[in-house]
């Protein structure tokens, strides 16, 4: 009964929910990327989001993408779009090999390789050894939910479904289609306990993150009376512990997409969705880190793609983040003297997300280009009341909140070269994230006074034999109540990892990875000279990983089976974020040793069409 | 093909047929007689001495509806077994059978469900004064059981609680806002270590007081429990969530206090009512008295009497019966329990003469209160009729089981017209309630009978409880026989005392099943031994080896009973034969000089003469006992 009322967050002194952190971390975990504002990590380093959870499958796919869009971009995007009525025979797409796009010159110059699943796509483009740089394609923006691709392959007739081989989605064939993320991990400390995510920053290596694996299935279906294009999409994902960890067979599992695309639909470049989506765009791989826009809602959105290589993308959804500011049920007794009780939802009120992102690629010699993204965010949830004790009502406000952002992309449409660099500030219901709930907030019960801004950078470098990729991001958040706590904080890291292809056919790779991270929280901490600082900790970590690439070169070609090896050394800071008995509050070095592979092919994480 | 169409028009026609009359007969199929039936209250009870009460523990009788069966642990005494009024309804045969007239039916208010792991399958942990429990079934069940019995010319009496509610709040002594155990003092330099439960503390005449490490801190206030789960939910009707109408003081642990009788709360953190409040006193009687204008129930048992004052008791059961009354339901028959074996005590509740005596203000109040509650000025009238606890304790207990002296019956018996009254309320059942105690040898508050003789070979428990049983039908009064005693149940202190009754297959074959039908059979037939007034005229002081130890001998005659005679002779002695007679001394009974007297008991039927000096020597057998009547009458 008096459930939850302990875990509500009022807005001054209350603890933090220390539930409420769990059900953020297991999200971040499952690589929903997206960093809780507010409530980061570190406080409770042991269930903070993490590196060891999870995510981001993400990366890939704009390096798959991008190869497709790549440098067909440009004169794409002058096409001409096609005639919904003439539709291009969707068959032509089932088997890249033969696809014979007319107008594709650019693709077929640099022709991308084709994602990893295809096969017979990469076969037939080895000449490539280089996987288009292009993820950039659009830019270097790997992962754009809604790719740019369209841009690059604009609506000319037929010729979405006629890409050259590399340059297409795994498939565009009518049927079914299957496709997979996939990352597992054996590992642990050096006395053999569990791997666990050591950063104390909400985003930082991947090396350490744990076992997570989305298998999507898809349905792909043209009209040729209408000349529409329908998808299907349903993802389901698993996280850590699966059954051959600890023989349950009970499996964390998420469905992280279910729903129904229209493209072309009446007007060439107009598509619209309903459903349950994954929505985002360009991430940071090193980091697993999606800085700018990444949303989990339910509920549609329009897409258009102007034959300017310009993209505008609307969306609106719902969602409720499993946290008493949203939802609290209370027991209460059964109708007409019925036995026993029954759950009355005192307090069910939803988020609403609505999102605007506008894009527009510039084209730089023949395969490069520069992406400018212009991006905010509307959240709000309608007025509540819920119960703090028996029969005790406490109303609760509606509040607001938004997010505005951009991100330049820089590319060079070969190897994936690119460099992204975003910023985005957050204010009010939105700098707690698209699932934290706001926590202390202003007396008025609201997250007014909240904010968040954010500053990163992410980017690829391959030269011959060479890559180097780059991670790093610079935040600040604020949260409602007016004292400094220990929910305010400022963080940030940096990251790079170089990489060496080895062997005639590049068939094993070397990376190292070295990182830097810092945080700092609102609450005092007494110094050695008897005066007050602010919580201080920082943390640097060094890495090796040699790895087997049967794709061959390229910082997002996959699969991989690795080794892994990462030192860990936190100062006295870092370590006073775990509680007594957290092996890391007592642990300066840290090591970890793991074996494990990688995967992704197939599924629209790693291409947008 | 011509036949094969008008075969096919013919099929059609009568499916479409069909399908009308099924649409036709619909609405039929959902209209709910049991619960759209009005009631109307009619008088059902003729005169109440003719009764055999019989009192159930619902939830022990008989299971029929399983589908209320919640949470229920039917291997555990202190937790729900699932019987319901349907059960009842369900086995009114055996009931006749065994040839109870009037059934007392434990609580049927909706109940705190469980507390600290023990179930308020009694019915004494009231909740909701307005639902019914749900354990024991809805309306419906209730009314169709009511109507059943009324059918078979039997009646139902209700039992009701007005002294508390169930543990339905906490004092919150440490302002903390959660129910705690608070532990004071530490044990050393003589202070006790002391446990207090903020659910039940101990007794405070100023009202519980809040404290803190530094002392009293006022009153505590009192917060109302909100756990749908165990039911522990804030009181209906609404007047009840108003910590105004409780007396808030704590749990009574010294009875002989006036001030915790009357305000203390009951132990078991039963929460007590402020009676004394006239809002509260309307409210009992709009609470209670509709239960009967839902049901056509005949009757209240009310539970714990004694803890309430005698002003609540003339308000209540005056207006209960005025407001039946203008509905067409009289003599309403409400009787008290005093869980004590003070007989003024206890009939201090059935006397008209202001035991209490209040003085002019008190009276004055009373009568405004009246007033404001409309209806006419309260009279001294209180219950009709009281549980006979101290016939209980020192007659069943203190002479049927422990053999003590058979004169503390008589004294106790020649006590009753004054301590009960001789003046029968108004409006009520038209008896004196000295004529009229409820007569019991066990109930569901004390051990069974066979338990306080457990330490007896089987054959003379048997006997004890035979002759005990006499005594129950013949004694002056109404006999009220505990479910269970006719299958010869042998349970201990509550919960222990409360079997299921299935466990016995309702046999009807048992010697004790057959001796009660016997029994209620002579007591049918004799208007005597129903409503004659009683004489004794034998008691003995002995409990030794004088002749006449042990026995009791009475005459049930006159009142109105015609002419109409029974003698009962009873040898309580469980030891040795014993006489009507001490020394020179034998008894004496006022039937005529010569009357042969037939023993309506015995099988054998043995015969009497009362000598010519009117006195008549017995000679019993342990444990035995007689019905004499005149022969031939």
């Amino acid at each position: 009964m008096r459930d939850a009322i302990d875990v509500i967050v009022l807005p001054s002194d209350k603890p933090i929910d220390v539930h409420a952190l769990d059900r953020h971390d297991a999200r971040k975990c499952c690589s929903v990327g997206s960093i809780v504002r507010g409530r980061s990590p570190p406080t409770r380093p042991s269930r903070r989001p993490s590196l060891a959870s999870g995510t981001l499958f993400w990366p890939p796919r704009w390096l798959l993408l991008g190869a497709a869009l790549a440098l067909s971009s440009a004169r794409a995007a002058l096409a001409e779009p096609a005639d919904p009525a003439e539709p291009a025979d969707p068959s032509a797409t089932v088997d890249p090999s033969e696809t014979g796009e007319p107008d594709a010159p650019a693709e077929s110059e640099a022709p991308e390789p084709a994602p990893p699943d295809e096969p017979s796509a990469q076969e037939s483009t080895p000449a490539t050894p280089t996987p288009a740089s292009a993820p950039a394609t659009e830019g270097p923006a790997p992962a754009e939910d809604t790719d740019e691709s369209e841009k690059v392959k604009p609506h000319t007739a037929g010729d979405d479904d006629t890409t050259t081989a590399g340059q297409r989605p795994p498939d565009y064939a009518d049927g079914f289609h299957f496709g997979s993320y996939g990352r597992v991990i054996a590992g642990g400390d050096a006395t053999g306990r569990a791997p666990k995510n050591a950063d104390i920053v909400a985003r930082g290596s991947r090396m350490d993150e744990s076992t997570y694996a989305e298998l999507e299935l898809r349905r792909e279906d043209y009209w040729e009376k209408t000349g529409v294009r329908t998808r299907i999409v349903a993802t389901t994902a698993f996280a850590h512990p699966v059954f051959h960890y600890n023989g349950d067979f009970n499996a964390r599992l998420a469905v992280r997409n279910l729903y129904l695309e229209e493209r072309d639909l009446g007007v060439a470049g107009l598509s619209f969705w309903a459903g349950a989506r994954m929505y985002r765009g360009d991430d940071i791989y090193a980091l697993d880190y999606w800085p700018l826009d990444n949303l989990n809602t339910i509920g549609g959105g329009v897409r258009y793609d102007f034959k300017t290589r310009t993209t505008l993308k609307l969306h609106a959804g719902l969602n409720q983040p499993t946290d008493p500011f949203y939802r609290q049920s209370v027991l209460r007794s059964p109708v007409h003297n019925q036995l026993g009780a029954t759950e009355v939802e005192i307090l069910d009120r939803q988020k609403l997300v609505s999102s605007a992102r506008v894009s527009h690629v510039f084209g730089v010699g023949e395969t490069g280009g520069i992406k400018l993204v212009g991006y905010g965010e509307l959240h709000w949830v309608g007025a509540g009341q819920r119960e703090l004790d028996a029969m005790n009502y406490q109303d609760l406000p509606s509040d607001l909140g938004f997010v505005a952002g951009g991100e330049l992309s820089l590319f060079t449409g070969k190897r994936s070269t690119h460099l992204n660099l975003y910023g985005r500030y957050a204010h009010g219901l939105a700098a707690y994230g698209e699932w934290g709930a706001p926590s202390q907030l202003a007396l008025d019960l609201t997250s007014k006074g909240a904010h968040e801004y954010v500053f990163a950078l992410g980017g690829n470098y391959e030269v011959g034999p060479f890559g180097l990729l780059l991670g790093g991001y610079f935040r600040n958040f604020r949260n409602a109540s007016a004292p400094e706590d220990f929910d305010d904080l400022t963080e940030g890291v940096i990251l790079a990892r170089p990489q060496l292809w080895l062997g005639k056919k590049r068939l094993f790779g070397l990376a190292l990875e070295g990182s830097y991270q810092a945080q700092q929280r609102g609450v005092a901490v007494e110094q050695d000279d008897g005066t007050f600082k602010a919580l201080f900790g920082q943390m640097g970590r060094v890495g090796i990983m040699p790895f087997l690439s049967p794709g061959g070169e390229g910082s997002y070609q996959r699969p991989h089976i690795r080794l892994m090896y990462m030192l860990t050394v936190r100062d006295a800071g870092a370590r006073s974020l775990y509680p007594a008995d957290d092996v890391f509050s007592r642990r300066g070095i840290d090591h970890f040793i793991a074996v494990g592979a990688e995967w992704w092919f197939g599924s629209t994480s790693y291409f947008r069409d | 093909m011509g036949d094969r169409g008008r075969g096919e028009r013919r099929a059609r026609f009568h499916r479409s047929a069909a399908l009308a009359l099924t649409l036709a007969a619909a609405p039929a199929c959902v209209h709910f007689d049991n619960l759209e039936e009005p009631i109307e209250l009619a008088t059902h009870a003729g005169d109440w001495r003719d009764q055999v009460i019989y009192q159930i523990l619902v939830d022990r009788f008989a299971d029929a509806d399983y589908g209320n069966n919640y949470g229920y642990a039917p291997d555990h005494m202190a937790r729900y077994h699932g019987g319901d009024w349907a059960g009842i309804e369900q086995n009114l045969d055996y009931l006749q059978e065994l040839g109870v007239t009037a059934l007392w039916i434990s609580p049927v208010i909706k109940n705190v469900d469980t507390d600290a792991g023990v179930d308020g399958y009694h019915g004494y942990w009231a909740q909701d004064l307005t639902a019914t429990n749900p354990h024991f079934g809805d309306l419906a069940a209730l009314r169709s059981l009511v109507a059943a019995a009324h059918e078979r010319e039997m009646l139902v009496i209700i039992d009701i609680v007005t002294n508390h509610l169930g543990q339905l709040f906490y004092y919150d002594i440490n302002l903390n806002g959660q129910p705690d155990i608070l532990i004071q003092e530490s044990g050393k330099f003589g202070k006790p270590v002391l446990h207090t439960t903020e659910y039940d503390p101990d007794f405070d005449p100023r009202g519980i007081q809040a404290f803190t490490s530094l002392g009293e801190a006022g009153p505590a206030p009192i917060i109302f429990q909100h756990d749908p789960a165990t039911n522990h939910m804030p009181p209906l009707p609404v007047i009840f969530q108003d910590p105004a109408v409780y007396n808030r003081k704590g749990r009574t642990y010294n009875f002989a206090d006036p001030d915790q009788l009357l305000h203390g709360d009951f132990p078991g953190g039963l929460k007590d009512v402020d009676t004394s409040r006239c809002d509260v006193k309307q409210a009992m009687v709009d609470s209670y008295a509709r239960w009967i204008e839902l049901t056509d129930a005949d009757g209240f048992r009310i539970d714990t009497v004694k803890h309430v004052e005698r002003h609540f008791w003339r308000f209540f059961t005056q207006r209960v019966r005025q407001r039946l009354a203008e509905q067409g339901k009289k003599n309403f028959f409400m009787f008290g329990e005093a869980f004590d074996g003070d007989d003024w005590l206890v009939g201090s509740f059935t006397r008209s003469d202001y035991p209490d005596a209040p003085t002019q203000e008190q009276l004055d109040a009373e009568q405004a209160c009246a007033a404001e509650a409309g209806g006419p000025a309260i009279t001294g009238d209180q219950l009709d009729s009281a549980f006979y606890f101290p016939q209980y304790y020192q007659v069943i207990r203190d002479v049927f089981q422990n053999g003590d002296a058979t004169q503390k019956i008589a004294d106790l018996w020649a006590q009753r017209p004054m301590n009960y009254g001789t003046a029968p309320t108004a409006g009520g059942v038209g008896l004196a309630p000295a004529d009229i105690p409820v007569n019991f040898i066990d109930n569901h508050d004390v051990p069974r009978f066979l338990f306080g003789v457990a330490d007896r070979p089987a054959a003379e428990r048997r006997a004890l409880l035979h002759n005990t049983l006499l005594l129950l039908f013949t004694a002056q009064g109404i006999p009220c026989l505990y479910y269970g005693t006719e299958q010869e149940f042998a349970g201990g202190n509550d919960p222990a005392n409360r079997e299921d009754l299935w466990g016995s297959g309702y046999a009807t074959d048992g010697a004790t099943f057959r001796l009660i039908r016997r029994l209620v059979d002579i007591r049918k037939d004799r208007p005597a031994l129903r409503r004659g007034a009683v004489n004794v005229v034998w008691a003995s002081p002995h409990t030794g080896d004088e002749s006449d130890a042990g026995v009791i001998a009475f005459e049930r005659q006159g009142g109105d009973a015609g002419g109409d005679y029974a003698l009962i002779v009873i040898n309580t002695n469980q030891a040795r034969d014993a006489s009507t007679l001490f020394e020179d001394t034998v008894m004496t009974v006022s039937a005529p000089p010569g009357t042969a007297l037939v023993d309506v008991l015995a099988s054998g039927g043995g015969t009497f003469t009362v000598a010519g000096d009117g006195t008549l020597g017995l000679t019993l057998p342990p444990v035995s006992g007689a019905i004499l009547v005149p022969q031939g009458s």
